[in-house]
């Protein structure tokens, strides 16, 4: 199979179809779940879906080293090109892969502002044109209220989609609201556009929209995180 | 007097750029009671440090070549293999960590573990180097050696280990506290007190000591009896510390401040206490005279009375004669001892043997196995492994990266030009990635090397050691050629002018090779080409294959592979089938999509986060491409893909850009296809080149 009939056919496709496109430019969407559920895979996967696409991408990292994430991308892609027998897979990874900057940010006095400063250095002064950021590791936990403001601010600015992990916790209480969505992120809901939960069942992982924009939710959708694979499939 | 095997320390100090590496084996040589002045690296007396042995490093403040320094300390006798602290002097950094046992890794307490420490560090594992760490410039406003230990342990993956606390830092840093002997040590002048720990530290001393137990007695059964019975003693720590630093699965961590004298005598003790004599390291040779299918490597013997087996790792032309610094690996050799040179076969007699200090050398009457020592007027190239004639083992080579840029020179006047001639052929002896030959072309006399800086180092010398004012091109980046798909060829080489004919016809194809330069394969059954005429189709390839048909740079990556063709009984020859091959390729070859090459480098940026903004941009600028950005704080470090050729004048764009507040290094990375539009302006130019060399 050559790179576009993957795109075409990738699962990721139903993910965008139940979410009225995914946040779209100027758009924040949230990925939240427990923590190893799978979230930076599951993010991974819609980078490296964007990046088949032509499209260029910021992973933003917290925590992990930036080696790690290379990694992660790696082998993601080398999963795709199995799953998917990829033709002349290395000259198209290291096609793609051009089109992908990591950012790394120590989060210890990293400030939502300054992180949005190199985010836009990145972007203007680097002449580097993403089309999407992925922001693996925010801990909302911490977030200033008015922090997912200016985001929002940036994304419309930038016209770029901003894709988070979240990582709940139980905390005493409950891990959900009624509607489904976190409780952690109950404050911020307002401001998110595309809210989805992974949640581990005995064989995958189940994936919910949670939140769509002004419609409403599409609830469990037909696909799943593979926990062997590590990549979103469609239901068998 | 002699000093047995067991006293003797064979370490290199390996940096990134501006650690205070220089400053440090200064005050090294100092406190070993060898030199009675310390000179700063840019000292305001012009003296400079002893160990930067040429000017030129003392007027850049960087030391270029590896002198080799012998001192004492506590009745041990420690070598010290100066490494350079550049990239670009990579080879040179590559010939020391072969000779060393063991090497201190500084870091600067503010900086920490910069790209360059990356570098060297990934450069001290590949030869299994055991490693101490000395965290420098504790005086430095921002010096938090905690941190830096964390960073050894996060970004180097060492199991780093204090074993010192700072007493102080920034304008008030007067020592450490050992956690050894759980006493304060205090630097004053030359004067070392010790005395008792302050009591604002206490606590904290326990609680690192307890850390250096825990990670010491993972390699003592003993120390970890002694913990619970609380009979704790130094020499069980010592002695515990040592086995896992020598088994590489610890570093000890040291502090201090060179420039401000503080903590060397510490770290001096650390080097005879923890690092390996050379008994205690594996050197392996290969065996030339064994079988092919027999296991050719032997693990060499540090015994004085085996036939001696010795490594020339770097040549030195001094006001004296060529100085060739020598490791010997077994045996031991004294004047008169006959050797040969494994390459060559030539055979030598040891005349002078000498041992270098910073500032005198010593005559000597022999060196022995595990010693590093000199020899006077030895005709040798940088590398070579000398034996007892009897002893055919040749020390594993040392790897030469291919040289990435090269640079046409030439001298003013003829006798100048002489001059030049003795320079190269001396700087190509000594430094393996420096190459030089005359362009058949244009008959420019051409010099590679490994960047910029590498080579702006060699016009230097040769303007100030053999006084040649060169004039130098422009820096041209070694482009490959390589072809993307299979092609056939089927070419006759025919001629007919009056006496002997040429004839010679070969069939076959041209591919792609993933792993390789060049390879030949013949398929030619049924004697369809004679086979003593092989070999000259296979020399006309390799003539092809030099100059490829696109920009005329060398062609890689490619597998030939003969598979028929004709001869005539009288007309072929080796010439005409030569002939024959070179004109094959060259057809086959414009059909096999050519495509050029051109080396990218991986560069790594480093400043203040406040000019991230500016290093993008000029990176996109040269056609880079942006890995990742790190920001820790207000400091940010940028990784990128850049094509060399686009590096030019890159460290003067980013000083303007940055007030001089950041620094970049690169080193080569791969080879990448240039993009459609830059491939089309390099073949204008070789068209025009050609149209100018040809009318």
């Amino acid at each position: 199979m050559d790179a576009k009939h993957l795109i075409k056919r990738s699962p990721l496709r139903v993910l965008e179809d139940s979410t009225h496109g995914g946040p779209g430019p100027g758009g924040l969407a949230v990925l939240a779940s427990p923590k190893g559920v799978g979230k930076t895979a599951c993010l991974v996967h819609i980078a490296t879906d964007k990046l088949f696409q032509g499209k260029a991408v910021i992973h933003v990292s917290y925590s992990s080293r930036v080696d790690y994430i290379m990694t992660w991308y790696e082998d993601i892609f080398k999963e795709i090109v199995k799953t998917h027998r990829l033709r002349d897979s290395e000259t198209v990874y290291d096609e793609i892969i051009k089109n992908r900057v990591i950012m790394n940010f120590k989060q210890d006095g990293m400030r939502t502002g300054q992180v949005l400063r190199s985010l836009e250095a990145m972007i203007t002064g680097g002449k580097f044109d993403a089309d999407t950021i992925i922001v693996d590791g925010y801990n909302f936990g911490l977030a200033a209220p008015d922090d997912l403001d200016r985001f929002k601010d940036f994304a419309r600015r930038m016209n770029v989609s901003i894709w988070f992990s979240a990582s709940l916790k139980e905390t005493g209480g409950e891990m959900f609201g009624p509607d489904g969505t976190p409780v952690l992120l109950a404050p911020h809901a307002g401001r998110i556009d595309v809210l989805i939960t992974l949640e581990a069942k005995s064989d995958a992982v189940e994936i919910r929209v949670v939140k769509d924009h002004d419609n409403p939710p599409a609830g469990v959708l037909p696909i799943r995180l593979d926990p062997r694979t590590l990549l979103i499939a469609q239901e068998k | 007097m002699a000093t047995t095997i067991e006293r003797m320390r064979n370490i290199g100090i390996s940096a990134h750029i501006d650690s205070g590496k220089t400053t440090l084996s200064e005050r090294i040589l100092y406190y070993c009671g060898k030199i009675h002045r310390v000179h700063e690296v840019k000292g305001k007396d012009g003296v400079g440090a002893t160990m930067d042995s040429m000017d030129l490093e003392r007027e850049r403040g960087i030391t270029i070549a590896s002198a080799a320094t012998s001192v004492s300390w506590a009745e041990h006798r420690i070598n010290i293999i100066d490494t350079p602290g550049h990239v670009d002097f990579t080879i040179e950094v590559e010939r020391s960590l072969r000779v060393l046992d063991g090497a201190v890794l500084v870091l600067c307490s503010v900086g920490g573990v910069q790209s360059q420490t990356i570098t060297v560090d990934r450069q001290l594992r590949r030869y299994d180097v055991p490693r101490l760490a000395f965290i420098n410039k504790c005086d430095r406003v921002g010096a938090n050696p905690q941190k830096i230990r964390d960073q050894l342990e996060e970004k180097l993956k060492h199991n780093a280990v204090l074993m010192q606390i700072p007493i102080g830092l920034e304008d008030h840093h007067q020592g450490v506290v050992d956690l050894v002997s759980m006493q304060a040590v205090l630097f004053e002048g030359d004067e070392i007190r010790r005395g008792e720990i302050p009591p604002d530290l206490r606590e904290e001393a326990h609680r690192r000591r307890n850390d250096l137990l825990d990670a010491a007695s993972m390699f003592s059964d003993e120390l970890t009896e002694a913990i619970l019975e609380d009979r704790v003693t130094e020499e069980l720590i010592h002695a515990a510390v040592r086995r896992g630093t020598i088994a590489r699965k610890l570093t000890p961590v040291f502090m201090g401040s060179a420039y401000k004298n503080k903590g060397i005598q510490a770290l001096l003790d650390g080097i005879v206490r923890y690092l390996p004599d050379p008994s205690e390291v594996k050197n392996i040779a290969v065996d030339q005279s064994a079988p092919p299918d027999a296991p050719a490597e032997v693990v060499l013997s540090s015994d004085p009375d085996a036939p001696p087996v010795l490594l020339a790792f770097k040549l030195e032309d001094g006001p004296y004669g060529q100085l060739t610094y020598i490791r010997i690996y077994q045996g031991r050799i004294q004047k008169g001892t006959e050797l040969q040179n494994a390459r060559s076969g030539q055979r030598i007699k040891v005349g002078r043997l000498i041992r270098m200090h910073a500032d005198h050398m010593e005559d000597i009457p022999e060196a022995t196995a595990g010693d590093i020592a000199a020899l006077f007027g030895i005709d040798c190239a940088s590398g070579d492994t000398f034996t007892d004639p009897s002893c055919p083992y040749t020390l594993t080579s040392i790897f030469v990266p291919e040289p990435v840029i090269s640079l046409a020179v030439s001298a003013p006047d003829k006798r100048a030009l002489d001059r030049l001639a003795k320079a190269l052929n001396r700087f190509s002896k000594e430094d393996p990635t420096f190459r030089t030959f005359v362009d058949p072309e244009s008959h420019e006399t051409i010099i590679q090397g490994m960047g910029e800086l590498h080579l702006d180092v060699y016009v230097e010398r040769m303007k100030r050691e053999y006084n040649v004012e060169v004039a130098t091109g422009k820096p041209q980046v070694a482009y490959r050629e390589a072809i993307t798909k299979k092609a056939e060829f089927d070419y006759t080489h025919k001629k007919q002018t009056g006496g002997a004919g040429q004839y010679g016809r070969v069939i076959g194809y041209l591919e792609p090779l993933a792993d390789g330069a060049y390879e030949f394969v013949n398929q030619v059954k049924g004697g369809r080409i004679p086979r003593e005429f092989i070999p000259s189709c296979d020399k006309g390839c390799k003539t092809a294959v030099k100059k490829g048909g696109v920009i005329g740079f060398p062609v890689t990556g490619v597998r030939v592979v003969l598979t028929d063709g004709q001869y005539h009984e009288v007309d072929s020859s080796d010439n005409a089938f030569q002939a024959a091959a070179l004109g094959a390729f060259r057809q086959a070859y414009a059909k096999a999509k050519p495509v050029i090459l051109e080396p990218v480098m991986k560069v790594s940026v480093e400043g203040p986060s406040e000019f991230a903004g500016a290093v993008f941009g000029s990176i996109n600028q040269r056609r880079g491409v942006i890995v990742s950005s790190i920001e820790d704080g207000s400091f940010s470090r940028v990784d990128a893909e850049v094509p060399l050729s686009e590096m030019f004048g890159y460290s003067n764009q980013l000083r303007s850009l940055t007030q001089g507040k950041a620094e970049f290094t690169m080193e080569f990375l791969k080879y990448g296809r240039v993009p459609a539009a830059v491939a089309e302006e390099l073949q204008k130019q070789h068209a025009e080149k050609r149209a100018r060399e040809t009318g």
